[in-house]
């Protein structure tokens, strides 16, 4: 960046887990071809699935998973106190994600069926939205480890972060793919933002929603769409509600 | 038995060799090749916008790079994009070029970290410009708003240059506020070695202001326009110009002697990316200067 | 132009010898929909035989074989202080089988735009240049308007074009290239009787449309119907998801990307397919969008389809042949769409 005359500084970096697979986190330590200059960038001061070292000083705390006990709310308020920038990474944090199915169920009955006679305490799933500000979502079930490359370059050089306003359908159709609605299954990816390439409607099955809606996304249209192929009402709901991503902005 | 097809190359003849006719049919086939230019000053006009000098450093190129005013250039921030900016400068400057910059998206927030001695890229010059020709002989009214200046303050410059060739020269120009007026460094020459009639007027009132406030239109009834013997040239936000032109209408200016410069998103600038249309017309071959009578030839809103 | 012919057999050993030598890309059955219908797409393949020269249309236009959906064109090299900029426009040659008249217009549509404007695309010219093109004639699919728009017989814009006269193709050859290549089969001269099947051929083609749309005036009634209820009504459905776009043979509108790698060492500056109907297209840095209604955007591309811009100004260039349609989930076509506002007019 010489060239521009900018000499953008190392910015410290802290990546922590709440409730989730830990999927993303992995996704940012797997592509070994850009991982040495990704963290040439960075001084990565607290990511457990990289390094045993942990401080608590950063600028940039990325946050994967969703929130559903007592003592991660105090953990998250914390990091929300020492961080610049903090960013939800991944569909649990930025929407709650699978964890959210537990929503739908008493939490008695919930416990009991998972962990049987050995209860432990847990509450209704929460997004990080919902719990602190949020300054940046990078969404997706795993998150695309080149967007939040480039996010991560953005933040460091001070550069507005881009990300996808339009549906997946257009990354599908450039990926020369059959319509998955076509093929007579369910597919969001009409009202999804992309930036995933598309890979579920390219190995043919229907988009689930991870990275929630496109920008004035049509879900009436989608809805009557699905209903005049034959798909009951029960089963478009399930697959909207998969993630939780869509919660409150699908009107019928 | 032969099938194998050979392989066509298409433009081996080296770039630069004559100007590019960036608008007319272009002998010029490598389109997308910037010329390459040094930051050589940078100043901050306000806290939103910098102008830059930027020189082109090829001897050839420099020589080759000319432009009317009113029109603008693709300007490349090597890594982040490329933005259209419409030159600020004079004409006749053949050392650099000046582009008035606001902060507003990805490109232009990295463009305003850059530092003096920085390398950009630029295409262009592209587009149409303002008639200046046509317009000696005559009274101009030179209207701007907000970040209109910019746009304008290249025929201001042909104006001063070539002074004794034209007769009333108004130049009215409204701001948000205060902080927001651009080149005020300018005013004091523009006015008393130029002989331009330079109002100003901001709609709110700001800190050690003691000009006027209000609309631009304001300024109106401070100028004596003889309708059949000026030019208008005006700049600004749509809802600026839509109001200033229909009141120059109204006066009795011909449509084809008011002129507007508009803006877009532009990609390409050269009339491919169809990001830039209004209606069936390319803001960026077919404008950014357009009479008044064409912009009310538009289909969609301006 | 001449005219030869030539008997399948010999045709099917001719397009074997160009696959043997050259990439080539032909239709192919890829899935069977829900309902039954076959999906082709032209893919790449390795002998005559993986083709389906009797498919009805390709999901998908040839179109992103000379304008990629995505494409660098150029990139730049960071040293400490400078960079370098680096164009290239190196295209291997190809052969393309089997495009259908309408797709071979809708290049002619495309040169026009990119190859005559004001500022050529060399990225396009060196696509065209180094594709050998084969146009095959076909019954058209029931929903297929070419007709209405002109578009169901060709001229040029190919290398070859094949006409199926029972046991022979009647083939018009417009480049050396194609001349020289034919060399290597045996293709003779056209006898009486092969031009009167030939004849007989087209006059069934002809005949067998079923889909029509009214395309007279349309550029004025555009103009007038600029605010209609019927594009609201349309604009609701819409899903403003770019399919129509990406499968049309003549949407060409884009954006241009700049990517800077994670080390910061270079960046690849690509020109990526878009469509006005998506929902940023013609918003501003800061954030103003110039279109931001659904309807608005549709509209908009009805408008660039019927009414042309600048080299084609008042020309359509849609081809008919109705991709858009049967890729949007929503039901949007251009037949019932321009019936809906010729009526309303």
């Amino acid at each position: 960046m010489k060239y521009l005359g900018i000499d953008p500084q190392k910015v410290k970096i802290g990546v922590f887990d709440f409730t989730g697979c830990e999927g993303c986190e992995l996704q940012l330590a797997n592509k070994e071809e850009s991982l040495l200059e990704f963290l040439s960038l960075l001084e990565v001061v607290n990511f457990r699935e990289i390094s045993s070292d942990s401080s608590q000083d950063y600028d940039i705390a990325l946050v994967e998973g969703s929130i559903s006990r007592k003592d991660e709310i105090e953990r998250l308020t914390d990091i929300r106190a020492r961080a610049k920038v903090l960013v939800a990474m991944g569909a649990c944090a930025c929407f709650g994600g699978v964890n959210y199915l537990k929503n739908q169920y008493p939490l008695k009955d919930v416990v009991k069926e998972v962990y049987g006679m050995h209860s432990v305490e847990t509450s209704k799933v929460k997004r990080i939205a919902d719990v602190v500000k949020v300054d940046l979502n990078i969404p997706g079930c795993p998150v695309s480890k080149s967007e939040v490359e480039s996010i991560i370059v953005s933040i460091v050089v001070g550069a507005e972060v881009k990300i996808p306003k339009y549906p997946v359908c257009v990354e599908c159709k450039q990926n020369v793919n059959t319509c998955v609605v076509d093929l007579g299954k369910i597919c969001l990816g009409p009202i999804t933002r992309a930036g995933c390439g598309a890979v579920c409607p390219t190995g043919k099955a229907g988009c689930l929603g991870c990275r929630g809606p496109a920008e004035d996304a049509n879900y009436g249209s989608l809805r009557e769409i699905l209903r005049e192929k034959g798909h009951c009402e029960s089963e478009i709901e399930q697959k909207l509600c998969f993630y939780n991503a869509f919660n409150g902005s699908t009107e019928k | 038995m032969d099938y194998r097809l050979q392989r066509q190359n298409i433009n081996t003849e080296p770039f630069m060799t004559k100007p590019p006719q960036y608008n007319r049919k272009s002998i010029v086939m490598r389109t997308d090749k910037v010329y390459k230019c040094e930051i050589i000053n940078i100043v901050e006009l306000t806290h939103l916008e910098k102008l830059f000098h930027l020189k082109i450093l090829n001897r050839t190129e420099r020589r080759i790079f000319k432009f009317r005013p009113g029109q603008f250039v693709m300007l490349e921030v090597p890594g982040f994009g490329e933005v259209p900016i419409s030159i600020s400068s004079s004409s006749n400057n053949t050392e650099y070029i000046e582009l008035c910059v606001r902060k507003a998206g990805r490109t232009t927030s990295v463009l305003h970290q850059a530092q003096k001695g920085a390398k950009l890229g630029i295409r262009g010059p592209f587009g149409t410009s303002f008639p200046m020709e046509e317009m000696m002989g005559s009274s101009i009214l030179l209207i701007a708003g907000g970040l209109g200046l910019a746009p304008l303050r290249a025929p201001v410059y042909w104006v001063t240059e070539h002074r004794d060739k034209y007769k009333d020269v108004h130049v009215l120009y409204g701001a948000k506020d205060p902080e927001q007026m651009l080149f005020t460094y300018q005013y004091d020459e523009w006015k008393k070695v130029n002989n331009i009639n330079l109002l100003t007027i901001v709609e709110k009132q700001g800190k050690g202001w003691d000009g006027r406030t209000g609309l631009i239109t304001e300024l109106f009834k401070e100028v004596s326009i003889k309708p059949d013997n000026t030019y208008a040239i005006v700049c600004g936000p749509p809802v600026m110009f839509n109001f200033v032109c229909n009141y120059l209408d109204g006066l009795g200016i011909p449509m084809n002697r008011m002129f507007v410069s508009l803006e877009r998103r532009m990609h390409c600038g050269m009339g491919k990316c169809c990001r830039c249309m209004i209606g069936s017309t390319f803001t960026c071959v077919d404008g950014p200067v357009f009479d008044y009578w064409s912009v009310l030839n538009l289909k969609e809103a301006i | 132009m001449i005219y030869k012919v030539i008997t399948k057999n010999e045709f099917k050993k001719f397009i074997n010898g160009l696959i043997g030598e050259n990439q080539t890309f032909g239709p192919k059955q890829v899935d069977r929909r829900a309902d039954g219908k076959a999906v082709y797409q032209f893919m790449e393949v390795s002998s005559f035989d993986e083709m389906d020269l009797n498919y009805t249309v390709t999901y998908s236009s040839v179109k992103n074989f000379f304008l990629p959906f995505k494409e660098e064109l150029s990139h730049f090299k960071f040293s400490d202080n400078d960079w370098e900029q680096a164009v290239e426009y190196r295209v291997n040659p190809r052969v393309i089988v089997g495009a259908r008249p309408c797709d071979i217009n809708a290049l002619a549509i495309l040169d026009k735009i990119l190859m005559r404007g004001a500022f050529p695309s060399p990225y396009y010219i060196a696509r065209r240049k180094n594709t050998f093109l084969i146009g095959m004639d076909h019954e058209p699919p029931e929903d297929c308007f070419c007709k209405s728009l002109g578009h169901d017989t060709v001229h040029r814009g190919f290398n070859l074009f094949c006409e199926d006269i029972g046991e022979q193709y009647y083939l018009t050859i417009n480049s050396s290239k194609a001349f020289v290549f034919l060399k290597n089969v045996k293709a003779g001269k056209p006898t009486k009787k092969d031009d009167v099947k030939l004849i007989e051929r087209r006059k069934l083609l002809r005949e067998s449309f079923q889909a029509r749309v009214e395309v007279a005036g349309l550029s004025s009634v555009l103009d007038i119907e600029f605010k209609s209820p019927v594009w609201k009504k349309w604009g609701d459905k819409c899903l403003n998801c770019g399919s129509c776009a990406m499968v049309c043979p003549t949407c060409y509108c884009y954006g241009i990307e700049e990517t800077i790698d994670v080390g910061m060492k270079s960046s690849r500056k690509e020109r990526v397919q878009y469509s006005c109907n998506l929902v940023d297209f013609a918003q501003v840095a800061g954030g103003h969008n110039f279109r931001p209604l659904k309807e608005d955007r549709l509209k908009y591309r009805f408008y660039h389809h019927y009414r042309g811009f600048a080299e084609n100004a008042d020309d359509p260039i849609c081809v008919g042949c109705n991709r858009c349609g049967r890729a949007c989930l929503a039901g949007i076509n251009p037949r019932e769409v321009i019936s809906d506002l010729q009526m309303e007019g």
